[in-house]
């Protein structure tokens, strides 16, 4: 197929020919011309009498040139028919000039900064359309590989000549709401350009505003940028937090203006759907302004800020911020130790949990309780079901003598010893504690007792759950182990379990947000949607979103947040690699095949000789004859 | 040939005629000369050589001349029969076994002559190689009548043209065999059966039956292949007769210039017919015989 007469000077628009051999279907003139010949033999046919019809051909003898031209007209549409088919078949092309050539491949910046409207609708339809432009012009050797660079690259279409089927992928492509990553994407095109590499002419497209686009010059071989984008202007909602004041909740909501000129902007701020507050700001180019709405309630659920009016603002996906009131989720320990790192950096990697460290009892001012306590070798005054973790000696309980033969014997199943393997522990002596029926054994030595866990139950029993490490840490290899931060970690969750559902207040879009199974989830559009598994990644939806588990309600919220890809000027002169500019590229052609419309001439000029042939017979009786 | 169960429908019928002709013996039909029947006609003066007895006695007494009375006398109608056998009549499609045409002319011409027959009047039969049959009379006559039309069946290989009729072609000219004819034959009825499809035409023959105190009833047989012809394509028409080949190329045109010569053709010869007093009935010969005789011949006031 490509052999012939591929090797052309292509020196213009001239037109060759892929498939020479095709030209000898022109033989077929010759049968066409033979039964040409043939059937003017006509059929004879008696009939009684030819008085009458000798009648009809002196009338007709006016018509007989028309009549002979018609016989000669049907052969010479017939052979036209041929000459255009065969000349189809030879699959003339045509050297035109294009941007393309040998195998491309096109990286399309899905970044959010190409939801920008500076070029009509959005710079990210631009960018496909152009890309469409570079497909209609795909020649018949081209391959064309489709990459779109979003948070997450990834091929659309990889290495097809097949151009409905990149339309097809062209069409479903989306932009992002998150920065794209352009070193992955440079990683899939250059696994793309050298997937076939027999000869080394793949060309790299990229379509893009050049936002954040600096890992390009990563990219290396033959390169072309086509920028996108003419508009920096952009208004964004750059950070909005919520604070408590005395006076209930204060919003910080600050407004950047990363374009060029100086905007008055309207904003304002709901709280749950209400609106507390909206103000005209006027924010000079390239700063922010600050504003702080106070006198929020403090039991709102969330709160949004948006941009309501800009004169110059092109991306709207950053005109809307959302933050979670979120609930105190916090469980607050008192740690009683005279000083103790492995303790220490165990409870402070821990989520969620506000640790306070004293030496002395005396030092606990707070009248609140705490949700629980870690004695370590010291005592206390304790409130009434007090959740606490015992390590060493206490008084509170009292001891007959101690053992140090601490081999494993066995461990009961027990929240607090989850994935704890105990075994490889040892301790040189430990305390031989009477502890009560409600303090149960968990761990037991060849010697005694290793471990105590239990709960009382009662209004106004004096403990609620109870830890027991009946030795002093420094006095065993435990917090030199695997096992005891896992143990740490068991145990403050099963002394104080957490409220709600420990999730973050908000999350980048795209992000996975660890729920539990079948948790439901009511996305700001709407829709409810269970979690199927553990983590749920429909985080595509700028808002609020609210989750249910169980009895337990909570709410998080996906915000833009990007000041990055906020800052939407585009870089026309980007540097892609250490690549050639565009201009000197030398002119290139593409072959243009066009077996299809001559297919199309022959086939209207086969209809054409049909329609003279019947012209005046509209119905073919046709006897046997 | 079928015609057998037909006849019996039709032996209550006779012929129309037109003009009272002389015939040969007593029969039915009213003659132009006096006669003996019943039925008085008219008086005359005696003169000598009268037969006495048919002096009308009560005129005479009261007048005292002798009159004559005078009969209407029923005498016979001779009906010819010209039936055409020529190759064109007989056409047929290759192979085929039978001619339709021919069939259909031949039991058209047994109806006529049986109703002839059975209505007691004098039938001579010939067809167009001079063969004849008759003068008969009473309705025994139909067996020979049509075992004389089967013996006139050209073989099939002249029907459907695969032999040039030499020996026929001398013969078939219709004017020369009606001309021929008219010179000795009886006043009468005259039927002719034939398609007419002769280059010489048919006028000096049919001038010359009509001119020999022949009443002429043309019925023009032609097939529905000669009425709407279903050919189409480039072809080379062979008459049948002349062997003559004509090349036409055949469209809806030329069908449609075919059908309106036919028209302009039979209209021409109906009105031929009409001016010299005849009757004239185009009929088609796909159509059932019992058809065209008890309906459309009944109709065009042929036989009553």
């Amino acid at each position: 197929m490509r052999g012939g007469l591929h090797e052309t000077t292509a020196s213009g628009e001239s037109m060759n020919i892929l498939n020479p051999i095709a030209l000898v279907a022109a033989l077929l003139a010759i049968p066409i011309v033979l039964l040409y010949l043939l059937r003017l033999q006509r059929r004879e046919q008696t009939v009684s009498s030819t008085l009458l019809w000798r009648q009809v051909i002196l009338d007709r003898e006016a018509n007989t040139l028309w009549q002979r031209l018609r016989r000669n007209l049907l052969l010479l549409l017939q052979l036209l028919t041929l000459a255009f088919l065969v000349f189809a078949l030879t699959r003339p092309y045509l050297n035109l000039p294009s941007t393309l050539s040998g195998r491309i491949v096109v990286l399309l910046d899905g970044s959010a900064s190409m939801r920008a409207t500076d070029v009509s609708p959005t710079r990210f339809d631009a960018a496909k359309a152009e890309v469409r432009k570079l497909i209609d012009e795909l020649g018949p050797n081209n391959e064309m590989s489709l990459i779109l660079v979003d948070g997450s690259p990834r091929a659309l279409a990889s290495a097809t000549t097949n151009k409905s089927e990149l339309n097809a992928a062209l069409d479903v492509a989306q932009p992002s709401l998150a920065a794209a990553n352009w070193s992955a994407g440079v990683a899939l095109a250059a696994a793309a350009a050298g997937s076939n590499s027999t000869d080394n002419a793949a060309t790299t497209l990229i379509l893009s505003d050049g936002v954040n686009a600096d890992d390009l010059q990563l990219l290396t071989g033959n390169a072309r940028f086509i920028p996108i984008g003419v508009s920096g202007d952009n208004i964004s909602i750059s950070n909005l937090s919520l604070r408590k004041t005395n006076r209930g909740l204060a919003a910080f909501v600050r407004v950047t203006n990363t374009g060029s000129q100086d905007d008055r902007v309207l904003v304002s701020v709901h709280s749950e759907n209400v609106l507390l507050d909206a103000r005209t700001l006027n924010i000079p180019a390239g700063q922010s302004v600050s504003w702080t709405v106070n006198g929020i309630d403090p039991l709102t659920a969330w709160v949004r800020a948006s941009i309501d009016q800009a004169n110059h603002n092109a991306l709207p996906v950053d005109d809307v911020a959302y933050v979670v009131n979120a609930k105190d989720a916090t469980r607050r320990a008192l740690l009683l130790t005279p000083g103790n790192q492995f303790l220490e950096q165990a409870l402070a990697v821990l989520p969620n949990l506000q640790v306070t460290r004293a030496i002395t009892p005396s030092e606990q001012v707070d009248g609140k309780p705490y949700d629980l306590y870690v004695l370590d070798g010291l005592s206390m005054t304790l409130p009434a079901r007090a959740n606490v973790l015992f390590i060493g000696a206490q008084s509170i309980f009292t001891t007959s003598g101690s053992f140090s033969n601490t081999a494993f014997v066995r461990a009961e199943q027990h929240p607090v010893l989850e994935s704890v393997d105990w075994r490889p522990v040892n301790t040189s002596e430990v305390r031989r504690v009477n502890t009560p029926a409600w303090l149960k054994p968990v761990i037991e030595g060849q010697g005694g007792r290793l471990l105590f866990a239990g709960e009382m139950t009662g209004e106004n029993a004096p403990f609620g759950r109870v830890v027991l490490i009946p030795f002093e840490l420094r006095r065993s290899d435990l917090p030199l182990q695997v096992a005891f931060p896992i143990l740490i970690a068991n145990t403050i969750e099963w002394l104080a379990p957490p409220q709600g559902l420990n999730i973050p207040a908000s999350v980048r879009p795209g992000d996975v947000v660890a729920l539990p199974r079948d948790a439901i989830v009511q996305l700001p559009d709407g829709n409810r949607v269970a979690v199927d598994q553990r983590g749920f990644a429909q985080t595509d939806q700028l808002g609020v979103y609210k989750v249910q588990f169980k009895d337990v309600n909570s709410t998080f919220a996906v915000v833009f947040s990007n000041p990055a890809e906020s800052k939407i000027t585009p870089n026309p002169n980007l540097q892609v690699g250490g690549v050639t500019p565009s201009s000197e590229v030398k002119p290139q052609y593409s072959q243009r095949e066009m077996w299809g419309w001559l297919a199309v001439v022959a086939l209207l000029l086969l209809m054409a000789e049909w329609w003279i042939y019947q012209r005046g017979l509209p119905v073919l009786r046709r006897k046997k004859l | 040939m079928q015609i057998e169960p037909i006849l019996r429908s039709l032996s209550s019928l006779q012929f129309v005629q037109p003009r009272r002709r002389p015939g040969v013996t007593t029969g039915e039909r009213r003659s132009p000369r006096r006669g003996r029947s019943v039925e008085f006609a008219d008086y005359r003066d005696y003169t000598p050589g009268d037969d006495p007895r048919r002096v009308d006695w009560n005129i005479y007494a009261r007048l005292e001349r002798p009159y004559i009375k005078l009969y209407e006398d029923e005498e016979d109608l001779t009906v010819h029969v010209l039936l055409d056998a020529s190759p064109s009549m007989q056409w047929r499609e290759e192979n085929a076994p039978s001619s339709p045409k021919w069939e259909r002319a031949s039991q058209l011409a047994v109806a006529m002559c049986y109703i002839t027959l059975i209505s007691g009047d004098r039938l001579v039969i010939e067809t167009s190689s001079r063969a004849r049959y008759g003068p008969k009379r009473g309705v025994a006559a139909t067996s020979g009548v049509i075992e004389f039309i089967e013996r006139e069946t050209l073989p099939a290989e002249i029907a459907d043209g695969r032999v040039s009729p030499n020996r026929v072609t001398q013969s078939t000219n219709l004017n020369n065999w009606w001309k021929r004819y008219a010179l000795d034959a009886r006043p009468g009825l005259c039927i002719v059966i034939s398609d007419f499809l002769d280059p010489d035409g048919y006028a000096d023959g049919l001038n010359a039956l009509g001119s020999s105190r022949l009443d002429l009833n043309v019925l023009h047989t032609l097939s529905p292949a000669e009425l709407d012809p279903e050919f189409a394509g480039d072809l080379r028409l062979r008459d049948i007769e002349t062997s003559a080949t004509q090349d036409i190329s055949l469209d809806d045109a030329a069908l449609n210039q075919y059908r309106q010569r036919l028209t302009q053709w039979t209209g021409e010869l109906s009105e031929f017919c009409r001016r010299r007093g005849g009757k004239y009935h185009l009929t088609d010969t796909g159509e059932a015989v019992e058809k065209i005789v008890l309906r459309d011949l009944r109709h065009a006031g042929w036989i009553a």
